[in-house]
């Protein structure tokens, strides 16, 4: 593409290919400027090789679709993990494609930022609510994609916040939507779409839940490399969104570094949070436990593609926690805290051998891990995608943290997988130190294929 | 493959920058625009439409303020403020088909235009907007400031009764008088900085002052509220009322020599209905009448005086104007139906959690809309 020289005037700094609201991230290298130096953007250029490394990456095959920008580097191994750790540090993810059969941001390993924000619509009737959905569609495709947002000139304040400067970077930024089964009532005529397992958060004997930060009409998660990414995200979307939803609850959280690294990052209690989970890159697996799938006996057509999201606030009493000795520490979870490993086995990603130990002998039969995944085949339909973060609210009225985990899990189905395993948690030695106090069940909806499609259409249409 | 595609493009400007610095290291880049009261701009083209970047360069020793125009009419694309001497500033804007020119304003110079350049065809880029001057806004002010000296003739009427109701000891009385008086007050927003002093005296809170509502400092209709309805007698208000009604009836006296600032009007557009959503829709401000939903109507009311006397400039310049009016109306809408049957003020605590909900989105969707009109009426020379 050949850009015409104008030496005596101003040349383009970039037509933007996409019209006012770029969906791609502009350059952000050194423009010609005027006498006065600036900022040449020192992360832009290798943000580009970047980019172009990912794109080989994954037209050698290696990655695909979301972790496809994981795999930059082909001149040295290197975890997908030490990757996006990396750069998450520089500010640099590479964008996640937003469009697909399902939403982005549910497969992805958890990122070093999220926050969950519960939103009320407010909008009036079903058109409102449209507009509300596809304000979020587009809001989410330009903040994944990046770009500089358009000037308005003297026609009214900024139309971006500029918390990421002037070019929004997508720092893996994924924006994950669901709906609450308040959304089906009289308000939008919308309950005979009601998904079969959509329910209001069932409250279990060990909870203890507030009711300020249960449920919620629709709930939106933003997971990224870096904490401004999230809050940027969070603050653009609730710009464009203020007429049709009220945030109800939020909690940001973040995941650690894997310390040692190589292994899995830890939940506040010191023990690493979700070695076992379902292989994502094993289709077939995702299409039994997460995916919603057509023609699933009772769901609406317009739910597949989807999957359940259910969110669970669990405060971390800590301080009680480190009062325990190691050995009842280890006995209540059925890991070793420092490495990670089951009480039986000397690896991580070992398979326990519960058959070998029926009594519990070496893993307490009342293990949290145990009882969550018994490694059954008759509990192997109740597995959950498990996807964790830590959160850090300040301190309570005795001066103790208030810290613990944002849990959240995605599945096909809620009663099956997630009430099944917390049904079996029930009364779990681990329940005196820790406290559920909010979250809710939601349906994270389908993919937008396009640019033509909009999250919730099928819904709404 | 939009990255390959930009990725080209930096190179070719990569390319072109080496060329020119390699001419001469002193040779300008050539989106430069360079002022100063000799000239505005000089020679300048445009190959094409789409998004630029000019890099203004104010090369004279005083501040400038540069304008990209349409010369037709002088609306503005886009503006580089108060530019300050031997400084730059990026101006960027979507260039569509129509004519453009820089335009310079140097203090005690006149205006300058400079060159005018034509893009053909019927490409849209960031819209022009007229200007609006002074001359434009000293009609509205004029209007409005009749407004407010109408609500303070309303007003020391309705201070007096209240003071005279707290001094004979009828407390019942002055409870009832003191919403009706603090509504007019409240229906003035786009005066209070005019007001000067006045506005702490009669309407101020107690945040900031040592001792809190306990505070000798504290004056005004907050502080007889938090006596009225926190079970303080005759004796201690009377001062406080009294004090109240002698500030309201020296405001009305000094009024006909206070001037509304032109800036003021536009930022009172949204800045009213900011301080309900901080102050009111909070309860904050609510001393215990639990009234702030009734103070937001009445911001409101103030707010759409103000669009009102703005109206004939706003009509032409600003396409969301309707949804600004759909949104002070649902608003509007949800505060009335917040009484009860017998037409009884509640306090936002009482709310139901939706309803909440619904007032504080309209309202905030109401204050995203009306956020464009402060920029949109700033005063500019033309």
């Amino acid at each position: 593409m050949s850009e015409p020289q104008e030496p005596t005037g101003p040349e383009p700094t970039g037509p933007e290919p996409t019209g006012p609201e770029p969906t791609g991230p502009e350059p952000t290298g050194p423009e010609p400027t005027g006498p006065e130096p600036t900022e040449a953007a020192p992360g832009a250029p290798r943000r580009r090789a970047f980019l172009r490394g990912a794109l080989g990456a994954g037209a050698a095959g290696a990655v695909a679709g979301v972790a496809g920008g994981y795999a930059y580097r082909a001149t040295r191994p290197a975890s997908a993990g030490e990757v996006a750790l990396e750069n998450a540090a520089a500010g640099l993810l590479p964008p996640v494609p937003f469009h697909g059969a399902h939403q982005a941001g549910i497969l992805p390993q958890p990122q070093r930022q999220t926050a969950v924000i519960a939103f009320n619509a407010t909008a009036e009737g079903r058109a409102e609510l449209v507009d509300l959905f596809q304000a979020i569609t587009a809001r989410a495709g330009f903040l994944t994609a990046g770009g500089t947002p358009p000037p308005v000139g003297i026609a009214g304040p900024p139309s971006d916040s500029g918390v990421l400067g002037p070019t929004v970077v997508p720092d893996g930024l994924t924006v994950t939507v669901g709906v609450g089964s308040t959304l089906f009532d009289d308000r939008y005529g919308l309950a005979d779409r009601l998904p079969a397992g959509l329910t209001p958060m069932l409250p279990f004997p060990n909870d203890d839940l507030d009711p300020a930060q249960v449920g919620g009409d629709l709930v939106v998660q933003l997971s990224g490399g870096n904490a401004d990414v999230v809050m940027h995200a969070l603050r653009d979307i609730a710009r464009h969104t203020r007429g049709g939803m009220q945030a109800l609850w939020r909690i940001d959280g973040f995941s650690s570094p894997p310390r040692p690294s190589g292994t899995v990052s830890r939940n506040m209690l010191g023990f690493m949070d979700g070695i076992s989970n379902p292989d994502t890159a094993d289709q077939a697996e995702m299409d039994r436990l997460v995916w919603i799938q057509p023609g699933t006996a009772g769901e609406p057509a317009w739910t597949a593609g989807g999957s359940y999201f259910v969110v669970r606030l669990i405060r971390m009493l800590v301080e009680f926690w480190d009062r325990v000795d190691i050995t009842e520490q280890e006995n209540m979870i059925g890991r070793r805290r420092a490495t990670g490993y089951p009480l039986d086995a000397t690896s991580i990603f070992a398979t326990p051998d519960y058959a070998q130990d029926p009594e519990g002998a070496v893993i307490p039969l009342t293990a949290h891990m145990r009882l969550a995944n018994p490694r059954t085949p008759q509990t192997a339909g109740s597995r959950i995608l498990r996807r964790a973060y830590n959160y850090d609210r300040g301190i309570d009225q005795v001066g103790n943290l208030d810290i613990g985990l944002v849990f959240t899990c995605f599945q096909q189905d809620i009663k099956r997988q997630f009430e099944a395993v917390q049904t079996r948690l029930i009364g779990e030695p681990l329940v005196d130190y820790i406290s559920p106090f909010g979250g809710g069940y939601f349906l994270a909806l389908p993919g937008v294929t396009d640019g033509g499609d909009y999250l919730a259409r099928g819904l709404l249409a | 493959m939009p990255t390959v595609r930009r990725a080209a493009l930096t190179a070719v400007l990569a390319v072109s920058a080496g060329l020119l610095a390699a001419c001469g290291g002193s040779t300008p880049p050539a989106n430069l625009i360079s002022v100063n009261n000799g000239g505005c701009g000089g020679n300048w083209h445009l190959a094409r439409p789409g998004w630029y970047t000019f890099q203004i360069y104010n090369s004279s020793s005083e501040a400038a303020t540069v304008d990209l125009v349409n010369p037709a009419d002088g609306a503005v694309y886009a503006e580089a403020e108060a530019l300050g001497p031997e400084t730059t500033s990026p101006m960027r804007l979507d260039v569509g088909s129509g004519a453009y020119a820089f335009r310079c304003l140097f203090e005690d110079f006149d205006p300058m235009t400079g060159p005018t350049v034509v893009i053909g065809g019927r490409t849209p880029g960031t819209p022009a907007i007229l200007p609006v001057t002074n001359d434009d806004l000293y009609g509205p002010a004029r209007v409005y400031h009749a407004y407010v000296a109408a609500g303070l003739a309303t007003l020391v009427t309705q201070a007096d009764a209240l003071a005279a109701d707290v001094r004979s000891g009828n407390l019942s009385a002055a409870r009832a008088a003191w919403l009706p008086a603090h509504l007019t007050y409240e229906r003035l927003g786009a005066a209070y900085d005019a007001f000067g002093t006045f506005d702490a005296e009669i309407d101020g809170r107690p945040d900031g002052l040592a001792g809190g509502v306990s505070s000798p400092q504290w004056t005004g209709f907050y502080r007889l509220e938090y006596g009225l309805w926190h079970g303080q007698g005759s004796r201690e208000l009377s001062g406080v009322a009294d004090a109240l009604d002698a500030d309201v009836h020296a405001l009305r006296a000094a009024w006909p020599a206070m001037e509304i600032d032109l800036l003021d009007l536009g930022l009172r557009t949204h800045e009213i209905l900011e301080n309900a959503l901080e102050f009111q829709l909070t309860g904050h401000d609510d001393y215990g009448s639990g009234t702030t939903l009734a103070t937001t109507q009445a911001n409101i009311t103030g707010t759409r005086e103000l669009l009102t006397v703005l109206h004939p400039l706003l009509a032409a310049r600003y396409a969301g104007l309707p949804a600004v009016y759909t949104w002070l109306d649902r608003l509007d809408s949800l505060l009335s139906r917040t009484k009860t049957p017998n037409g009884q003020w509640v306090p936002v605590s009482q709310l139901s959690i939706s309803t909440r909900e619904q007032i504080d989105s309209a309202c905030s969707q109401a204050l995203e809309e009306l956020a464009p009109i402060a920029a949109i009426t700033e005063p500019r020379i033309t």
